[in-house]
């Protein structure tokens, strides 16, 4: 061993003995904009953690948590004004649509994505941009049909219908008794993409081809599509729900106004959580009428589903790229990711398969159980076409949703779909 | 010195300078002094603000609208791209359609009932400041915080008005207030209507209070009646003012944001979006920033045209 | 007086006097209700049977007290108030020159430079925020509140100039001739004469610009991002829908809150301010 070897050795050795994280300039901060959490204990968790990133990076790590639907726009603002959150979380597929003004972060992804399994599919289409990640998966936000389990047994039905006949059948019987389906269509970033593209594969319509160049819409299936929600629409569901955002079906549903509808977990979890406020019209608890079914139900062209993935992206302005990132490897850890993740209890599940495999699964009510292994069914936005910045102009400009939303409203389903498609090519075809 | 006054053919009056004071004229002073150089300082804070924050953004807008910037990609000059898109977008066409409706429906309710309104306050009763001052009280509060409180009147689970007209029979099912494009569209102008009326009702009423009464009495020995009355007296005076009063009010209205933005979102399905709400969904949420702003500037033309017709009217009927 | 029979009163009169009032102050009072009323009570379905909307008996402070602890509620109360008068202030003051110099002062261009600061009304704030937002940021005062401050004057400036210019006109050139006969300069006599007379006027303009400052929404929406730097109307949007919940206790505790301060100028000043009305009107 010759001298500089040993004042390496020793010198590495000097760190790690003095439990010194790599410090950072004097009052660096760092500023993560996320969304509020449908699952309030999950950002109380976070902010949890804040003072224990703080510590081990060296820096005063600070969360700030936004309305989801102003997410877009604070990204925007901040990427035009160049200043701003060092990191922003990214729903959807929004990396394809700031490239530009995102840092690339394969190196904290690949080591992270390998050591657990690697990420869902729904990532490498969301997350990825041109064999690069521009952004760190974080989870799932999986769906599934919220409904009175009371209420379909005194109609007589045991198991939730499997196909949408047999399911616009038994709406239309709760929605004689005065309980009928919710579903939320207005210009909100949850509840009504994730209802309005499944729903469209599952007749066999599609915004594009495999190769995501050429506009598909104007379809067979599209217009079975429209023109069975239009009569789904009237027999079945409530007619307000043109106006819901994502909160609307949960309140409704919370008050016994409605016997089923396509949420997250947030309306099991919350019912649990304040059983004492949410009653049903017995005086009982709720949650203990709460059941979900796993799917939507099944078209003529098959049974699909679409779920929302979460991500951090770093901004290219940041100043503190090597910190963010040092913070992205520290939320993932498992001890810090996996309280974050029981917190929870199925409503943001694992990116990796990794976590399908938690005891908080045997822990957690059987209802909840359904979104174990949910992320590995979804598909993403543009489907079967690859998940570009178009495909996400177009969910950002509620195209579909709205497709959906003018046939109820009345217009005849050709023309409604016709007109989506019109909207589609400006986007696609420039 | 100059010669001491007289008094002019004309009328003009010469202001005699007083003696040694004045003629000390420091150059400050004489700055002061010139009407042309003073103004010129007077303006000087005015026009500086308003025109880098004004005028520069402007001009900035303009370029923006004949480009294809998006967030984060500085875009290159195409032209009038922008505009030729947004006319052939069936969104903005009804955007465009609904701002005009919203316009035009709003202005004339405000009008009708501010001028009933003032007309009511023109008499004097007991507790006539107290009512007038609560009248107003929509006009001051935030737009914003106001039309929460009417989101939430027409909430499409909670709505109280949907209660009472449930208690009162008139319905058996939910009005859709604002689940419905043309139900939200006429909620929007109630809104705006309630919002706006205590301006149109405190101006007419100050252009009221102009009106000699005898002119009203003089009318009703003649036989008039109320109505006979107030078409061929009051409303012939009152002209001017609600000419400015409208105008006013359709600026405001035309390029309405925060109402909107709040009650519906542009919602259900965009039927109710205004140009300022949909440029800001596509130039800030989608961020096409290029498009946004063409949007916006397509405001612009109309307010042009139609402020510049009434102040034409208002400079013949002034001039009449 | 014109004469008319007590039942004619009724009906023309006291009726459509108290259904106006009705109709104005209902939302208000549904706020202070809503305000007051239990979660368990707010969300009762409209046809159930339970359901009492119009009034309470177990009010509750509870939502008031969670807007102060749980949101950043007091800051935007301060924000929102700081950046009104401070903006009203230099409005004002670029008013008040500026409605001299138009009103009074003869110069080459003073009818174009009149119209022109009229025009600037027609600009729609939405085509300018996102230019703005450039400037903004090259000046650094991204997310502070002299964003606000410098941009608010772009509307409060031109009325509070016609309301003004209006309001000089009204008062005799006389005086100020007399003043400078007696030795003044014309800016003495500007400040010492005429400025004192027109304080009317200017409480009016100031109290006119204070509440339209108050009400401003779509720049503060864009400049401003962290929570604490929010003004009201802003804050109320944004941070009281949060998740899955719009927390409604909170919001309408949040309404009537954030329009006390300016309901309280407005009481005050109520003959200012409807005089600010009508002279701009007539300016």
């Amino acid at each position: 061993m010759n001298r500089r070897r040993f004042l390496q050795l020793s010198g590495i050795a000097g760190i790690l003995a003095a439990h010194r994280a790599p410090s950072f300039a004097q009052g660096t901060k760092l500023h993560i904009v996320r969304w509020v959490d449908f699952i309030p204990e999950a950002d109380v968790e976070l902010k949890r953690q804040a003072p224990e990133a703080s510590k081990a990076l060296g820096a005063e790590v600070t969360f700030e948590f936004i309305n989801a639907n102003d997410l877009q726009p604070r990204i925007t603002a901040a990427i035009q004004s160049g200043s701003g959150a060092d990191i922003i979380q990214m729903l959807w597929n929004w990396p394809h649509l700031y490239a530009n003004a995102l840092v690339d972060v394969s190196d904290v992804a690949e080591p992270i994505g390998k050591s657990q399994g690697g990420f869902y599919d729904i990532f490498s289409a969301s997350a990825k941009v041109g064999g690069k990640w521009l952004s760190m998966p974080h989870g799932v936000g999986a769906n599934a049909i919220a409904y009175r389990r009371s209420w379909f047994n005194e109609i007589g039905v045991k198991e939730f219908p499997k196909t949408w006949d047999e399911y616009r059948d038994v709406g239309k019987k709760l929605k004689a008794k005065g309980k009928p389906v919710g579903q939320a269509l207005g210009h909100s970033f949850g509840d009504p993409p994730t209802f309005a593209y499944p729903f469209l594969w599952d007749f066999g319509g599609a915004e594009v081809d495999k190769t995501g160049k050429k506009v598909v819409l104007n379809s067979k299936g599209s217009i079975e599509a429209v023109k069975f929600l239009q009569a789904f629409w009237k027999d079945a569901c409530d007619e307000g729900g043109l106006a819901w955002d994502d909160t609307n079906n949960n309140r409704a549903f919370h008050a016994g106004e409605i016997s089923a509808t396509l949420n997250g977990a947030s309306i099991y979890i919350v019912a649990k959580r304040q059983k004492e406020k949410i009653k049903d019209e017995k005086g009982e608890p709720l949650v203990q009428d709460i059941e979900h079914a796993a799917l939507m139900p099944k078209g003529p062209a098959g049974q699909f589903a679409l779920y929302v993935p979460f991500q951090h992206s770093i901004m290219k302005y940041s100043p503190n790229q090597k910190l963010a990132k040092d913070f992205l490897k520290w939320l993932h850890q498992d001890a810090n990711y996996g309280k974050w993740f029981e917190v929870n209890e199925g409503y943001s599940v694992g990116s990796t398969k990794k976590w399908e495999e938690n005891p908080m699964w045997g822990r957690i009510d059987k209802p909840l159980q359904v979104f174990r292994q949910a992320a590995r069914a979804s598909l993403m936005l543009g489907h079967p076409g690859p998940a570009s910045a178009k495909a996400t102009e177009a969910y950002t400009k509620y195209i579909i949703v709205d497709m959906f939303a003018k046939g109820v409203q009345g217009t005849k389903a050709e023309d409604a779909v016709k007109w989506a498609e019109g909207e589609l090519k400006k986007i696609y075809e420039g | 010195m100059k010669k001491p006054i007289a008094g002019g053919a004309n009328g003009s009056v010469v202001v005699a300078l007083p003696h040694p004071r004045a003629q000390q004229s420091r150059p400050v002073t004489r700055l002061l002094e010139s009407e042309r150089l003073l103004a010129v300082v007077l303006l000087a804070p005015t026009v500086l603000l308003l025109g880098m924050f004004i005028a520069y953004p402007f001009v900035s807008g303009v370029w923006l609208s004949l480009s294809n910037t998006s967030v984060g990609n500085p875009g290159h000059f195409v032209g009038l791209h922008n505009f030729a898109k947004a006319w052939d977008d069936s969104i903005f066409q009804q955007a465009f359609r609904n701002t005009f409706f919203y316009t035009f429906w709003a202005t004339v309710f405000k009008l009708a009932l501010g001028m009933w309104l003032a007309l009511l306050l023109n008499r004097s009763f007991r507790g006539k400041r107290l009512v007038r001052a609560s009248m107003l009280l929509p006009f001051i509060i935030p737009t914003v915080l106001s039309t929460f409180a009417w989101r939430w009147m027409f909430d499409p689970t909670f709505s109280v008005l949907n209660w009472l007209l449930y208690r009162t029979g008139f319905i058996v099912t939910k009005i859709p207030f604002l689940s419905d494009g043309v139900y939200g569209m006429w909620c929007a102008i109630v809104v705006n209507t309630w919002r706006g009326m205590p301006f149109f009702a405190i101006t007419l009423l100050a252009g009221l209070q102009t009106i000699n009464p005898d002119l009203h009495e003089a009318a009703s020995l003649d036989g008039a009646n109320g109505w006979k009355r107030f078409w061929h007296v009051t409303w012939p005076l009152l002209k001017p003012v609600t000419l400015v009063v409208v105008v006013f009010s359709i600026i405001q209205t035309f390029s309405d944001f925060q109402l909107i933005y709040v009650l519906t979102g542009g919602g259900p399905a965009n039927s109710t979006h205004l140009l300022a709400t949909y440029a800001y969904q596509v130039g800030v949420a989608t961020g096409l920033l290029g498009e946004g702003a063409a949007i916006s500037l397509f405001m612009l033309p109309v307010l042009f045209i139609v402020v510049w017709v009434q102040l034409r009217y208002l400079r013949r009927l002034e001039g009449a | 007086m014109v004469i008319e029979r007590p039942w004619k009163r009724w009906v023309y009169f006291y009726i459509p006097l108290t259904v106006f009032l009705i109709g104005t102050l209902f939302p208000f009072y549904w706020m202070l209700i809503t305000a007051i009323r239990p979660d368990a009570e707010l969300y009762r379905s409209w046809r159930a049977v339970n359901n009492a909307p119009f009034w309470t008996l177990n009010p509750t402070l509870e939502h008031f007290r969670d807007l102060f602890q749980k949101t950043t509620f007091p800051h935007w109360l301060w924000n929102t108030f700081f950046i009104a008068v401070i903006s009203t202030g230099i409005s004002l003051f670029c008013g008040l020159l500026a409605g001299y110099a138009l009103a009074r002062l003869k110069f080459p261009m003073a009818g174009a430079l009149g119209t022109s600061i009229f025009v600037t009304y027609l600009v729609p704030p939405t085509l300018l925020f996102i230019p703005l937002a450039d400037i903004i940021r090259n000046f650094q005062l991204g997310n502070t509140p002299w964003a606000l401050i410098l941009t608010y004057p772009t509307f409060l400036i031109p009325f509070c100039t016609w309301l003004l210019m209006g309001y000089f006109k009204t008062i005799p050139k006389e005086l100020e001739e007399c003043a400078r006969i007696d030795g003044a300069t014309r800016f003495g006599a500007m400040l010492r004469i005429i400025f004192p007379i027109a304080v009317p006027g200017i409480l009016s303009a100031g109290i006119f610009a204070f509440t339209l400052s108050w009400n401003e929404f779509i720049y503060a929406l864009v400049f401003l991002s962290s929570p604490e730097r929010k003004t009201v109307p802003v804050g109320v949007v944004s941070e009281m829908i949060r998740g899955d919940i719009y927390f409604w206790g909170q919001l309408m505790a949040g309404a009537l809150l954030g329009s006390i301060p300016v309901a309280l100028v407005y009481s005050f000043f109520v003959e200012y301010y409807v005089t600010g009305l009508t002279g701009s009107v007539k300016g």
